[in-house]
């Protein structure tokens, strides 16, 4: 029987205490103009149903034990997919009294997506490409976790002499 | 009564039972496809279902207990006798209870496990049933009123088709296959979308093969279902295909404009408007 | 007088049950009442079953007149002081009413009226499959008993009589029954008739206290069925000279035949007479088991059975006979719905089907024959069985109401196993009942109003026994099942009805060839109006391949055996979907489930992780069906048409 995981892909989506903003872009996904129902993926509200995990938002101590829960009702091949920054380091979150970091604390991650928030055409991206870490954990094949995003970005000399010069002037 | 059974109708038998799944999958495919383009979006590939059945069945058997897995058994086994009987012309009346018996182990399996969802799900359900079942045993009874017999292989002796003789009942049958088929705005118990006031009611419990089971039984249920509406136009099949396309295209129309209503209302609406329309057919054929 | 081997079981299936009822009532010790109780089920179960055998007689008592009517005077006279004790002025007339009836008789017998006397008992086989019904579910009950009161008793209140009362009237009810159907003579009919009316009073009232009003609301109403009984005996003495069923059938006489059916009416407590089986209910379940459910209720249902076929010509009477049941069916089931009580939810269960046994009766075909006869008796089977074990569930968990009967899966599986099989067999395919229902659908088809009332009741009926059996089996995982300890006299009758449900739903198509079919052909034989139509149905329906419904089971359990039963292990176990905030433990070990089962609550946490307990009730739909007043328009309809039905017999 050929593999027919990465043909019909249920996303279950869960939401730890994210702005809402990829949460936004992810729905907007599902809508016609970027219409992922053609992948055969479905919008599944019910971890039992699903394949992929979609997490936004950082982990705290509450959704530290709801995330654990949903995670174990999915049965297994799973994938999970971390969209935006919240997930990999807390984001505009990161260092609060209740963040925790990032969602890889709590399970195991195969995709981060970086942005905040990420484009529906990266997003879509992440999802083929964890489709495809699906079709080959269906395959038996035992994946390690991903490594967080450690790519942040940085101005460039020009864009920071800009911003002295700016600077200067205003003082003047 | 089994040795009256020859060679041709045991194939006959074998055949719908392996092509009824198929059929009900490609109807179901060919829904979200047109669904897609009424929205203006490309949609899935016609076959999804059947991708969709394959990776269910690969995935990890997880369950509440072992009590649901019974049921949803139950449920596939009985959904596959109803075609068994209709392919062996069997009494209608019979065919109706073997079908009520597949959903309630299903309602059954749904509350078996102490989910508050599920249980929701299957009480409503046990509610749509309650809505349906009067119009179903109506159309047997006008079958019965025109042929004297209660068999399902005295339909296709009858000389007129029957959409003329029970075209009120025949509405009223199609608001029932509205319902069965869990759309809007009769989607009360589960459906094929993502619901957020249920969670897929019934089958939340179900994973892996186990939904996949349940799957199938729905391809059957919606390939007997859609079959009836053939025989509606029992002497020229054709024409009875393009009746089905009608049903099926009106039956879209319907999920896609209409959102989801309340349980009592469809309660109400069921046992006020077409059962007094299906009343009026029987009534009108009694007088004959 | 020989002494045949007929007579002997006769004598046996009346007298032994009394003289055991005597013993049971003064012995001092409760082991050897509990003997002879299981002494006394044993002889009538034989009995029963040998008097089956035997080819139909008829059996003439000699001096019967005058014993019936000593017996007769007997049992009005109690019944008269016993109202007289209670202060109830309507039980006090209607009394007077009979005793003037049976005195007016004997007048009229002294005076030279001479009426036709044919033999006083006779077995016949719609006969037997009464009096295997109460010869073999009545001792099982009975059996049960034993084992049901040693703890009633504990926890009764003061006022509650005695153990030995209560095994006397039980006992003995089973002698009057089987004379009930065994008698020919309508004066022996209403003796025994009275006889039952007076130990379901003694029985209802068992406790004392509240349950003696219930009691008393029942003396009332069958009371007056009693009367309309005697009344219509004194008419057809009068007009036709003659006082036994036979005569009733020849003479074709009208007026009788209705008092008679609305004497049945009270008996099986059709609209609008259905009060006195609801409040019944407060009886200790063996009671309710036997009397109201299984046997004495049937009575009435049987007498229906006999006197209408032989007045097809009637159509009005039957007509109106057949919508009395008909609307009997749907607003029992009605009302069903709403109830949450168990022991209610039965009691409307038994009306509505004696409602249908009464429709099927009156339509008059054999395919409706036949329907009545298989409900008649896969009923008795059934509804034993869950009277038996919802009083099991309820000295056990200490409630009646469905909804605390969650978790019980684990807790007592055997009771549960068997509770589920009960109530499967009412509902659902292949069981007997299942098969009676379809019958009687495809028999009322040719009268619309019938059908449209058949139809919604059929769909009432699978919505609250769904209900009930959903909540009785929900349950959480575990990996063994209790250890069930039981009363071994109960456990012995709940696996044995339980068995007795599946043998007869296995074999329901053959035991309807072999016995419905000929009974059937043999009392519509030689009628004309039965036309091929109707005739081809009935075969048709005796042809249907059950054999294919029993193979899909087997295939769906053999099937789940094979790939699920051993292949499951505990890692594939899961919680419930709370939407993640299982109170239970999120991580994955075994203990987490061996939670104590709530049974009515799903425990979630909440805000600020306080542990909130959420739950979901059953739907009664008690917004739409006020059972005050649908009870009162219904009853208010059934009266009218009761009118109507003396009307059409021009007695008014």
């Amino acid at each position: 029987m050929f593999n027919a995981v990465s043909k019909s892909p249920w996303v279950v989506h869960f939401n730890c205490n994210s702005c809402n903003g990829c949460d936004i872009e992810f729905l907007a996904c599902l809508t016609p103009h970027y219409d992922v129902e053609r992948f055969g993926i479905l919008h599944i509200g019910n971890p039992k149903h699903a394949d992929v995990l979609v997490v936004t938002g950082s982990v705290n101590n509450r959704n530290a034990r709801v995330l654990q829960n949903v995670y174990n009702q999915i049965p297994d091949p799973k994938v999970v997919v971390a969209m935006g920054v919240c997930t990999s380091s807390g984001g505009v979150f990161a260092g609060c009294y209740n963040i925790l970091g990032g969602v890889d604390i709590v399970i195991p991650v195969d995709v981060f997506v970086p942005g905040c928030p990420p484009r529906p055409e990266a997003m879509i991206d992440g999802i083929v490409k964890a489709v495809g870490i699906l079709e080959r954990k269906r395959k038996g094949e035992v994946f390690p976790t991903a490594p967080k995003p450690t790519h942040t970005f940085k101005p460039s000399e020009e864009q920071s002499a800009e911003k002295t010069e700016i600077k200067e002037e205003k003082t003047v | 009564m089994m040795d009256k059974i020859n060679w041709t109708q045991w194939i006959i038998i074998a055949v719908s039972l392996v092509a009824a799944p198929f059929i009900g999958a490609l109807i179901s495919g060919l829904d979200r496809k047109v669904t897609a383009r009424m929205q203006g979006r490309k949609g899935p590939p016609v076959i999804q279902p059947f991708y969709d059945i394959i990776k269910l069945f690969s995935k990890q058997p997880i369950a509440l207990h072992k009590l649901q897995i019974l049921y949803a058994f139950l449920h596939l086994v009985f959904m596959m006798l109803v075609v068994v009987l209709l392919a062996m012309g069997q009494d209608l009346l019979m065919i109706l209870f073997a079908h009520a018996f597949s959903t309630i182990c299903l309602v059954l399996g749904g509350m078996s496990v102490r989910s508050p969802y599920s249980r929701i799900g299957s009480m409503r359900k046990i509610m749509q049933m309650l809505a349906y079942e009067p119009i179903l045993i109506l159309i047997i009874v006008a079958i019965y009123l025109q042929t004297d017999s209660f068999l399902a292989s005295s339909v296709m002796d009858m000389t007129k088709p029957m959409l003329w003789s029970m075209p009120l009942l025949f509405l009223a049958f199609l608001c029932a296959v509205a319902i069965k088929l869990n759309k809007s705005p009769f989607d009360v118990s589960t459906s094929h979308h993502a619901h957020q006031e249920l969670i897929k009611g019934i089958t939340v419990e179900y994973a892996g093969p186990y939904l996949g089971i349940i799957e199938i039984a729905h391809f059957y249920e919606t390939a007997i279902l859609f079959f009836i509406i053939m025989v509606f136009w029992q002497t020229n099949l054709y024409i009875g295909f393009g009746l089905e396309t009608l049903a099926f295209v009106a039956i879209l129309i319907l999920d896609n404009t209409f959102s989801r209503l309340t349980t009592t209302w469809m309660l109400k609406y069921m046992w006020s408007i077409p059962l007094f329309l299906s009343i009026a057919n029987i009534i009108w054929l009694w007088s004959k | 007088m020989e002494i045949t081997n007929f007579n002997v079981l006769l004598a046996v299936l009346i007298l032994v049950p009394v003289v055991f009822g005597v013993v049971a009532y003064f012995s001092p010790w409760d082991k050897l009442r509990s003997l002879s109780i299981v002494l006394c089920s044993v002889i009538v179960a034989a009995a029963g079953i040998l008097i089956t055998i035997e080819p139909n007689n008829t059996f003439e008592l000699p001096g019967s007149e005058m014993i019936a009517t000593i017996l007769e005077v007997g049992i009005v006279a109690v019944i008269l002081f016993i109202a007289v004790k209670i202060k109830n002025w309507l039980i006090i007339l209607m009394s007077l009413v009979q005793m003037g009836v049976i005195i007016a008789e004997i007048i009229l017998a002294n005076a030279g009226h001479t009426v036709a006397h044919t033999y006083d008992f006779a077995t016949d086989p719609l006969t037997k499959i009464l009096i295997l019904i109460t010869s073999i579910v009545g001792p099982i009950i009975a059996v049960y008993a034993i084992g049901y009161m040693k703890s009633h008793q504990e926890h009764a209140p003061p006022t509650a009589a005695s153990l030995g009362q209560f095994f006397f009237f039980f006992i003995a009810f089973l002698g009057f029954m089987n004379g009930l159907v065994m008698a020919n003579n309508l004066k022996w009919f209403s003796f025994f008739w009275e006889a039952t009316t007076l130990c379901s009073y003694m029985l209802i009232g068992q406790d004392g206290g509240e349950s003696k009003k219930n009691a008393e609301r029942a003396l009332l109403i069958n009371t007056f069925g009693g009367t309309a009984m005697v009344i219509g005996v004194l008419w057809l003495v009068v007009e036709n000279k003659t006082e036994s069923f036979e005569g009733l059938l020849l003479a074709k006489a009208v007026i009788p035949m209705v008092l008679l059916c609305v004497a049945a009416f009270t008996k099986s407590a059709l609209l609008p007479f259905q009060s006195w089986l609801l409040g019944a209910m407060i009886a200790p379940t063996p009671v309710s088991a036997l009397l109201h459910s299984a046997t004495m209720v049937k009575a009435g249902s049987y007498l229906v059975l006999r006197v209408t076929p032989g007045f097809h010509d009637s159509t009005k009477v039957m007509m109106v006979i057949t919508f009395i049941g008909a609307l009997t069916f749907a607003g029992a089931a009605l009302l069903a719905v709403t109830q949450s009580n168990a022991k209610r939810v039965l009691a409307y269960s038994t009306i509505s089907n004696l409602g249908l046994v009464v429709a099927c009766a009156g339509i008059n075909t054999p395919l409706a024959y036949a329907a009545a006869l298989a409900i008649i008796c896969f009923h008795a089977i059934s509804k034993g069985l869950l009277f038996l074990c919802v009083g099991r569930i309820e000295q056990k968990i200490g409630s009646r109401d469905i909804e605390d009967m969650g978790g019980i899966l684990y807790r007592m599986p055997v009771t549960t196993s068997v509770a589920l099989i009960g109530m499967m067999s009412m509902l659902l395919p292949p069981f007997g009942m299942l098969l009676s229902k379809w019958m009687a659908i495809e028999a009322t088809i040719r009268s619309p109003l019938i059908l449209i009332f058949i139809i919604l009741g059929s769909a009432l009926t699978v919505f609250f026994w769904s209900k009930w059996i959903g909540r009785i089996q929900t349950s959480s995982y575990h990996p063994k099942f209790n250890k069930e300890t039981m009363d071994p006299a109960m456990g012995f009758s709940l696996i044995t009805l339980a068995l007795g449900v599946l043998l007869t739903g296995v074999g329901s198509m053959w035991i309807f060839n072999k016995f419905f079919a000929p009974i059937t052909e043999q009392v519509f034989k030689g009628r004309t109006d039965i036309s091929d139509v109707l005739w081809s149905v009935f075969t048709a329906a005796g042809n249907f391949a059950a054999v294919t419904l029993f193979v899909a089971v087997g295939i769906a359990f053999l099937a789940y055996w094979l790939l699920v039963w051993r292949r499951f292990k505990e890692t594939d176990v899961r919680l419930p979907y709370l939407c993640g905030e299982n109170a239970e433990s999120t991580v994955y070990t075994t203990s987490a489930f061996h939670n104590s089962e709530g049974t009515r609550s799903y425990a979630f946490r909440s805000m600020g992780d306080k542990i909130e307990n959420s739950w979901s009730s059953t739907t009664y739909l008690k917004n739409f069906i006020c059972e005050k007043k649908a009870t009162i328009w219904l009853n208010l309809i059934a009266w009218v048409i009761i009118i109507i039905l003396l009307g059409e017999a021009h007695l008014l």
